[in-house]
């Protein structure tokens, strides 16, 4: 689910209509949600989602292992060449 | 398996066309015709939970789901463990990341199988009662540092096989939920390397720590997938609720991770491994299908003990569930 774009309507079955014709008329969408835009909440505070601690552990960039993979692969070659 | 492809974006990034489907003129069967609705199934097509589906596979899907949900919700309870005895404040906020993504999964997954009919009360009591599974690898103790190493990378690795097999399920609502979970599964896979190189370029003691551990975890690890099906009689594969049949997600699981496995100079406890070049399949030693059996029963080593932990935590936090729901209702 990606944001299509918006859309300015009178009402929700005109904004139906116009979703449509902006945003699947040339049959690129498999469904449109179309929310009025006072029914949508917002987050934006940066202290929630953009926190100032070290997060890099959450992602599988934060594993920076080549160097340590290298130094067991060579341990494990040396050992096995004894 | 590309894990590394999968780790390039968020998982909301990726394309959710091929599990999504257009609304005119779906479902292609008429409600009630069983014969068209399996005919859908097995040419690929998907079923979305508001779709009439008939109940031998409702149930089929929601015993799955609700299976791989018991799952993620016992699976953090041996990791839970270590997270004041891991030896460094990178390491414990690494496996409460971990123990957080993964009670999350759980999350994910009962609110699937509850669209399919069967309440969350019930799934959870049913699960503290015995009366259904969680995945054999989550009823053994952890004894060392070094066992929280070899499930975050052999145990989530194997796990990640059969779940990236599930994107491709026809229970299109599941299929989606596997997209964020395998993302998260792939961050965990890297905690749980790094922390098994780490040990391995360490002292001997470290290394010999994370063979002893390799040793205990090899044979669930072996018998995770479960035994090999008659494909023709697996239902599950045959509606495709699942993509792969057992025997091939271990023989995939044997490929990737046993030169893994023994580029670190660590040994694996199976004289009979060994891949077959004419068959091109993995040889090994037939696990143990009968202590499958009786561990996934509720009679593994640790299977008492988590279950009762589970049983008082559900107790203890009666509290937050009567405050939530019974102020829903008041306002109801």
């Amino acid at each position: 689910m990606i944001h299509a774009g918006n859309v300015n309507a009178p009402d929700e079955e005109l904004a139906m209509h116009y979703a449509r014709e902006f945003y699947g008329r040339r049959g690129e969408s498999h469904r449109l949600w179309i929310v009025a835009r006072d029914a949508i909440s917002e987050l934006d505070d940066p202290d929630l989602l953009k926190p100032p601690f070290d997060r890099s552990h959450k992602k599988p960039g934060g594993y920076i292992i080549k160097h340590k993979l290298e130094a067991a692969k060579a341990r494990a070659a040396s050992e096995a060449g004894e | 398996m590309p894990v590394a492809s999968v780790l390039q974006y968020p998982w909301f990034a990726m394309d959710d066309a091929d599990t999504i489907q257009p609304l005119n003129g779906r479902p292609p069967y008429a409600p009630g015709d069983a014969d068209a609705f399996y005919a859908h199934v097995g040419s690929g097509g998907k079923v979305e939970a508001d779709d009439w589906m008939p109940d031998d596979y409702r149930a089929a899907v929601l015993k799955f789901v609700e299976m791989h949900a018991n799952s993620e919700l016992m699976g953090v309870l041996p990791e839970r463990d270590w997270i004041m005895r891991a030896p460094t404040l990178r390491r414990k906020l690494a496996l409460t990341s971990k123990i957080q993504d993964e009670v999350g999964h759980a999350q994910l997954l009962y609110r699937v199988a509850e669209d399919l009919g069967k309440p969350r009360s019930a799934m959870l009591q049913d699960l503290l009662d015995g009366k259904t599974k969680f995945h054999n690898v989550f009823h053994y103790p952890t004894r060392s540092w070094a066992d929280v190493g070899i499930i975050a990378w052999l145990v989530d690795a194997a796990a990640i096989v059969s779940q990236q097999a599930l994107r491709d399920s026809s229970y299109a609502p599941y299929a989606r939920t596997m997209k964020k979970i395998c993302w998260e599964e792939s961050v965990h896979i890297m905690h749980g390397r790094d922390v098994v190189l780490t040990l391995m370029n360490g002292t001997p003691t470290q290394r010999a720590m994370v063979q002893e551990a390799l040793d205990r975890w090899w044979g669930p690890l072996m018998q995770m997938h479960g035994p090999p099906t008659d494909p023709a009689r697996d239902k599950d594969l045959h509606w495709r609720i699942k993509a792969k049949n057992n025997e091939q997600l271990r023989q995939e699981f044997l490929s990737i991770y046993v030169p893994r496995i023994l580029e670190l100079g660590l040994r694996i406890p199976d004289p009979e491994l060994r891949h077959d070049e004419t068959s091109g399949r993995w040889q090994y030693t037939e696990p143990d299908w009968a202590e499958l059996k009786a561990v996934v029963t509720g009679h593994g080593p640790a299977s008492e003990a988590r279950l009762g932990f589970r049983r008082v935590n559900f107790a203890e936090t009666q509290w937050v569930r009567d405050a939530l729901l019974g102020g829903a209702t008041a306002a109801a």
